[in-house]
């Protein structure tokens, strides 16, 4: 008995000890960092896991909507005049502090900000070196601090529950727009009107720089108005094709038109013979969008305030994919992303996020390098279309500065706005692999585009672009959306669906409205 | 509340324990601090994330509001959201509920004071007043908890106006404001007085009456009746305040509204069936003759109650909400679809595995590797293998055997409508879980059954070996050592099992978070799913709180008739 | 039920001394484990097999990888910085596990052998948290947990605190303990009160030590809660200092996007610390369920 007592006591005690040790392990790290209290300002020490989720096709959420949307291609971006615009009064050259406007007497000098991002692994380990250029560089002396918080879904929580518990998050966010309008029902973040048309700290004229329709996406009539987030880079729904594959089953190039497209799909999908082949379904909202866009429709109505999936584009468009289904020249695939299946050559066509490129490229080396076969020549083009020109969904999370001090919102605007001139957002493009914002930094991505034809290809398609909506129920519309067309393939009438859906989403919008006033 | 009755089973072993200290009587009071001592860090830490948490939620489910952790008041207005005018006929009976318990537990009360001849009567003035101590303290809590939670809107306030002050202190500032104002002290000192003159007046009583050592359970005893009599008092006030706001703005949109009605027919129904039941029990005291009229009257009783419920049940809920109900219907598959399966197997391999056989602990440590498996690992190895792809691993398997491949996490028809085919169209309540959710109960299968094995097992090896020894030698077969040996024994532990499934299959979250498709049109999302996702993707948290609290009930409800069948067919060897 | 903790082990060699007939019946049953056996580990056995491809049979739907490639495992443990999360999760472990074996033991010995006022109510609130769904307890947990922050003088957010102490106790473990100490026999309280001995060293010298089996089991269950924790976490930890391993493996997942055999690696490797700890408990564990309230 008293042998086996001494062993339950020392059981016991390596149990208690091991408790104090870490106890006090972990005191010490929160004595290291006086600001600990302040999660917002604590040290990231490692990056967590790598997380190319974010560039992978279906981790983009997109939600972007023109309200003052008109026809399609309405911005040529790479037009005529190259707007000259000095990098330099875009960015920052002395630090003053403002003598009139709404920013008066706000100086920004060594303010201390962070910000929470998704870009994880060997992204963020690029990101940084950038930061610190900015740290070591700005005039103000301002610094910021990147950290990590994991995926878009842990970045809203984290903000949500900051606010529901009295701390402020951090002050720069990443998330994208619907997510703004939650956000601000507890008058979370800054309106950046303020900042972007100011005198002294303003954008100035390089405003037209930006692609109109990006720049406005971030505007909310639902809040007067105001303007809730920037957007430092965008990706596209993309048509990925595998170009050696339809040159050996007799084709020239990529198709641009359902009909061809469909073709194309059937025969690769002939030629495996077991169900594979041909084209990879996607449920997303995203691709639902694109579709019908890429058919000549919209999911919205014409004033922007309600959803309008019953329209006869995504009615057809909806049929299409639905009979292309039953002639077994298309697939669900919904393990996961569809890159692997698309380089082993179970796909010829894939549709996904353009910000996916780099993950399609890696895989079709890797299956050729296993098979000591030559890589396939594979591409990306826009989503097969019956409009003239293509139509593009193109999407992407914001930067939202959040309402704190004036002075850490000057300084974060005073980031924003570093961090979008195109020198840096050539830099921080060729990090991501995602799209600028603005044209003048094309003329800094000359030599990236040679390297990155598919990049190139896509960067193509930008004038085409178009957007989904950012209204605020869109989060759960989404989830409709995408029960809705997996309905559909599963045989459902496609109106009856659509109107369904339609429907639902309008009565959810209206209600989350109503709940705002 | 419910759980009241969960310790049913226990409280004659605390009887027993307690007379242990009949003798010792000086040293109780040491020994009841003692006791409060060594349970308080354990219950801190349980109150602070387990008890409160839950009056959290109460509060929260009568507020309304996007993103807003304090919304503007509604009332029942999530309830009637969530399962329409039943939300009322449901206040009502909670508070019959509670005041059924209220009565039941003093009729119990009275025949413990018979047999011991004993007059606690006045034991009642201090365990109301500690009951209204309580019910005061509770009120405080609800009238501060609002402030306490404001502070955080004055916290970011303070903090964007550039106050230089570090949160703590800041925190510290707001909460000693609201702490000093009168309409927070008025509420708290109340309650703490009362507390005081409880405290006094049990000391007095229990000097001034003859020692008893049941004296302390007389006090609870009353404590929890008037507890639970000011509870149904306040749930039916406030119940009856909504109904009748409700009719009010009816009036002013000029709608009808049947909340009375439907409030009465329901009841009637329930109460029919209540009597039925009782009817029927009366019976099994009668002769067969006359048993059998009453059991005839019992069940037309009960046909003439269930047909009231079925008729008007659905008209009540009609306005609720159908992603809730299917949540709710999902819930009720999984536990059905996974319970018996699971129970069936894993007595069959306890039974096995009970064997003299070789290889024992081996075999019982494979079955129990799925439950100790991290379920997002396992759900990943899941979501591959029954992936709805014709050339994934199980559908190859089925296509070998000469099968149609099926679509498995992507199915989103009912199994049973799948069986009738395409000709016949069953409703929804009929079609039975889709095959994506058959996957989901697949997984709760895999792995739970190593868990029910282990313990099942477990209760085989505390069956006395003479008990089968005894019947061989009367010549039983295995089947029937089985059956009047086995199966009685094991009855405790198939009964802490199945409750602890029921729970499981209520609580169930991670596996079906990953396992979930878009395919399967939401046939996969069980009532935590559709809470959650209330929550997070909708941010309406007081909706998502109330949703919980139906869930809570339900499960509440679920342990109360788990606990009745037990008490009839469990075995307590 | 007061009698001294049976084992499993007593009566199985008596069963059936019968030799011949029990034979086929004795094959039928070994078929069945054994096939039951292979339900149970076929998706281990599959997800290793996956870990072990290259990308080619991963997509293809091999059934076994040509050559197997041991590099999946270093670049999964790699690209998750597993390393860390797996230091943090063992740390976590110890310390819940420690505080659950401290504080639910104490209280466990009060329900069980003091007889206290309000008794049977604690004990009946203390069960009614059994059944609260987790996601009730989200919102106003992060909410305590922050005020903590603020009203304390240690940090609890991003730290140790808030991914531990609200797990150092559970209805669960202290339910499973009382069921075990009512067990114990009541000469043994008896002899000690005769040696002088108070409940404090009755429940440290003789109750304890008796439980060991209880103790382990709770132990495990505990570790296994721990290990498996995802959601809590996500939402109070801020950097990756004290994240667990559980995250890891979902942003892992989430990342790794479709690359089959990674995650598969990712998802074993996370899995091996809980078959090791189960191996080493298992026989104190089976001991633990076969006397403990667990069983009825």
């Amino acid at each position: 008995m008293s042998k086996r007592n001494t062993t339950k006591w020392l059981m016991l005690l390596v149990l208690v000890l091991s408790l104090l040790l870490v106890a006090c392990g972990g005191n010490n790290m929160a004595n290291n960092e006086p600001a600990a209290n302040q999660p917002a300002e604590e040290p990231m020490e490692e990056p967590a896991a790598e997380e190319p989720a974010a560039e992978e096709p279906a981790a983009e959420e997109p939600a972007a909507e023109e309200p003052a949307a008109e026809e399609p291609a309405a911005e040529e971006p790479a037009a005529e005049e190259p707007m000259m615009v000095d990098a330099e009064a875009n960015g920052l050259s002395e630090c003053v502090v403002a003598t009139d406007g709404p920013l008066a007497g706000v100086d920004p000098s060594d303010v201390s900000i962070v910000w929470w991002y998704n870009h994880s692994g060997s992204r963020e380990e690029q990101l940084l070196p950038l930061l610190d250029e900015f740290n070591n560089s700005n005039p103000c002396g301002i610094t910021v601090e990147g950290q990590n918080q994991g995926s878009y879904n842990d970045i809203r929580d984290k903000v949500n529950s900051s606010t529901a518990a009295g701390e402020l998050p951090a002050a720069l966010v990443v998330g994208y727009q619907n997510d703004q309008a939650f956000y601000q029902l507890n008058n979370a973040l800054a309106d950046l009107n303020t900042y972007v048309g100011d005198a002294t700290w303003g954008l100035g004229a390089a405003q037209d720089d930006f692609y109109a329709s990006f720049f406005n996406q971030s505007i909310h009539p639902a809040f007067g108005g105001q303007r809730l987030g920037f957007p430092p880079n965008r990706s596209m729904e993309v048509m990925y094709y595998n170009q050696t594959w339809l040159e050996e089953l007799g084709f020239d190039g990529p198709p641009t038109t359902p009909d061809e497209f469909k073709a194309m799909a059937c025969a690769a999908a002939e030629a495996n013979g077991d169900g594979t082949g041909g084209f990879i379904l996607r449920d997303d909202a995203s691709a639902v969008a694109a579709w019908t866009f890429a058919f000549g429709g919209d999911v919205l109505t014409e004033d922007g305030t309600h959803y309008n999936y019953s329209g006869p584009a995504t009615v057809e468009a909806m049929t299409f994919l639905k009979g292309m289904l039953d002639d077994g020249c298309a697939y669900f695939f919904t393990e996961g992303y569809p890159n692997p299946e698309f380089a082993a050559r179970r796909a010829i066509f894939a549709m996904g996020s353009s910000s996916g490129i780099p993950f399609y490229g890696g895989d079709v080396l890797t299956v050729a390098e296993e098979n000591g076969t030559e890589p396939d020549n594979w591409g990306v083009t826009a989503i097969p279309h019956t409009t003239p020109e293509p139509v593009q969904n193109i999407y992407g999370g914001d930067i939202m500065i959040t309402a704190t001090t004036p002075e850490q919102q000057l300084a974060a605007w005073i980031f924003v706005k570093w961090f979008t001139t195109p020198e840096i957002q050539a830099q921080w493009d060729q990090i991501s692999g995602y799209f600028p914002t603005r044209q003048a930094t094309n003329e800094f991505l000359a030599g990236y585009f040679d390297e990155n034809p598919q990049w190139a290809q896509a960067v193509d398609l930008l004038p085409y672009s178009y957007y989904e909506p950012q209204l605020i129920s869109y989060q759960s519309t989404r989830d409709g959306a995408q029960e809705a067309f997996n309905a559909i393939m599963q045989g459902a009438d496609a109106q009856a669906t659509l109107d369904d859906l339609t429907q639902t989403a309008n009565e959810t919008q209206d209600e989350l409205m109503s709940e705002i006033q | 509340m419910a759980t009241q009755s969960a310790t049913g089973p226990e409280t004659a072993v605390n009887q027993r324990t307690l007379s242990i200290f009949t003798g010792r009587r000086g040293r109780t009071l040491k020994e009841v601090v003692l006791a409060y001592v060594l349970i308080t860090p354990a219950f801190l830490i349980i109150f602070t994330f387990g008890i409160f948490p839950l009056a959290f939620s109460v509060y929260q489910s009568t507020l309304r509001g996007l993103n807003k952790i304090v919304g503007t008041y509604d009332g029942l207005g999530n309830y009637t959201k969530a399962i329409g005018n039943l939300a009322y006929v449901l206040g009502f009976w909670m508070a019959v509920i509670f005041l059924f318990l209220a009565v039941n537990a003093l009729i119990k009360q009275t025949h413990v004071t018979k047999k011991y001849e004993e007059r606690p009567w006045l034991f009642t003035i201090p365990g109301i007043v500690l009951a209204v101590g309580t019910a005061l303290f509770v009120r405080f809590v609800y009238i501060i908890l609002p402030e306490v939670l404001g502070i955080s809107e004055s916290l970011r306030a303070a903090k964007q106006a550039g106050s230089e002050e570090t949160t703590a202190v800041l925190f510290k500032g707001f909460l000693a404001e609201i702490w000093q104002k009168p309409d927070i002290q008025r509420p708290f000192w109340t309650a703490v007085i009362i507390f005081l003159i409880a405290f006094a007046l049990i000391y007095i009583f229990l000097r001034l009456l003859p020692r008893s050592p049941r004296n302390s359970s007389y006090i609870a005893t009353f404590f929890q009746s008037t507890l639970l009599i000011i509870g149904a008092l306040f749930l039916g006030w406030f119940t009856l305040t909504e109904v009748q706001a409700a009719y009010t703005a009816a009036a002013e949109s000029g709608e009808t509204l049947e909340i009375w009605t439907q409030t009465i027919t329901i009841s009637a129904g329930l109460v029919l069936l209540l009597l039925s039941w009782f009817i029927w029990r009366s019976a099994n005291h009668q002769d067969s003759t006359a048993g059998t009229f009453i059991r005839l009257g019992a069940g037309s009783l009960l046909i003439i109650g269930a047909w009231v419920l079925i008729g008007e049940l659905p008209a009540a809920a009609l306005s609720g909400d159908d992603d809730w109900y299917l949540g709710l219907l999902n819930t009720v598959y999984y536990s059905v679809g996974s319970i018996p399966i699971q129970f069936a197997v894993s007595l069959m391999l306890a039974t096995f595995l009970f064997q003299d056989i070789k290889g024992k602990s081996f075999f019982r440590m494979i079955f129990f590797l799925p439950y100790i498996t991290p379920a997002v690992g396992a759900a990943a190895s899941f979501r591959i293998l029954f992936s709805g792809r014709v050339d994934a691993p199980i559908n190859r398997i089925i296509t070998a055997f000469g099968f149609e491949p099926l679509a498995w996490l992507n199915g989103s028809t009912g199994i049973f409508q799948m069986i009738a085919g395409d000709g016949v169209t069953l409703p929804t309540w009929a079609a039975g879980p889709s095959l994506s959710l058959v996957v989901i109960i697949l997984f709760g299968v895999w792995t739970f059954i190593g868990f029910n094995t282990v313990i099942l097992l477990a209760g085989l090896g505390a069956i006395p070996h003479e008990l089968y020894e005894a019947a061989s030698i009367d010549g039983g077969n295995r089947w029937s050592q089985f059956r009047h040996i086995t199966l009685p024994l094991l009855s405790p532990t198939i009964y802490f099992l199945t409750l602890w499934a029921v729970i499981g299959t209520f609580k169930a979250f991670n596996h079906i978070y990953v396992l979930r498709t878009g395919a399967a049109l939401g046939t996969a999302d069980t009532a935590s799913i559709v809470i959650f996702d209330a929550m997070k993707r909708d941010t309406r948290y007081g909706y998502a709180a109330a949703l919980a609290v139906l869930l809570l009930i339900i499960v509440m409800g679920l342990t109360v008739i788990n606990n009745r069948i037990a008490s009839k067919r469990v075995f307590y060897g | 039920m007061a009698n001294i903790p049976v084992t499993t082990h007593a009566p199985e060699t008596q069963l059936h001394p019968k030799s011949r007939r029990v034979d086929i019946g004795r094959i039928v049953i070994y078929i069945v484990l054994v096939f039951g056996g292979l339900l149970a580990i076929i998706p281990f056995l599959f997800s290793i097999s996956v870990s072990l491809m290259n990308l080619t049979e991963a997509t293809g739907g091999a059934l076994l990888p040509s050559t197997p490639q041991w590099s999946n495992y270093i670049d999964a443990w790699n690209e998750a910085s597993f390393g860390l999360y797996f230091w943090n999760s063992i740390k976590l472990a110890l310390i819940t596990v420690s505080g659950q074996v401290i504080f639910s033991t104490a209280a466990a010995y009060a329900f069980a052998r003091i007889e206290f006022p309000g008794k049977n109510f604690l004990f009946a609130l203390l069960l009614s948290t059994l059944i609260l769904p987790e996601a009730v307890t989200w919102v106003p947990n992060f909410i305590t947990v922050i005020w903590l922050d603020r009203i304390t003088p240690f940090k609890w957010f991003n730290n140790w605190p808030a991914l531990t102490i609200p797990f150092m106790s559970s209805a669960f473990s202290i339910l499973l303990l009382r069921q075990f100490f009512q067990q114990i026999p009541e000469e043994l309280w008896d002899s000690a009160q005769i040696d002088g001995a108070g409940h404090l060293r009755y429940l440290i010298r003789v109750v304890m030590p008796l439980s060991r089996a209880a103790l382990v089991t709770i132990v495990l269950f505990n570790f296994i809660g721990s290990w498996n924790a995802l959601a809590w976490p996500i939402l109070v930890t801020q950097t990756p200092d004290w994240r667990p391993i559980s995250y890891g493996l979902l942003s892992f997942l989430d990342e790794a996007g479709s690359l089959a055999h990674l995650r598969m690696a990712g998802a074993v490797i996370t899995i091996l610390p809980l078959i090791l700890v189960y191996f080493f408990t298992q026989k104190e564990f089976t001991e633990g369920i076969a006397t403990t309230g667990l069983k009825g």
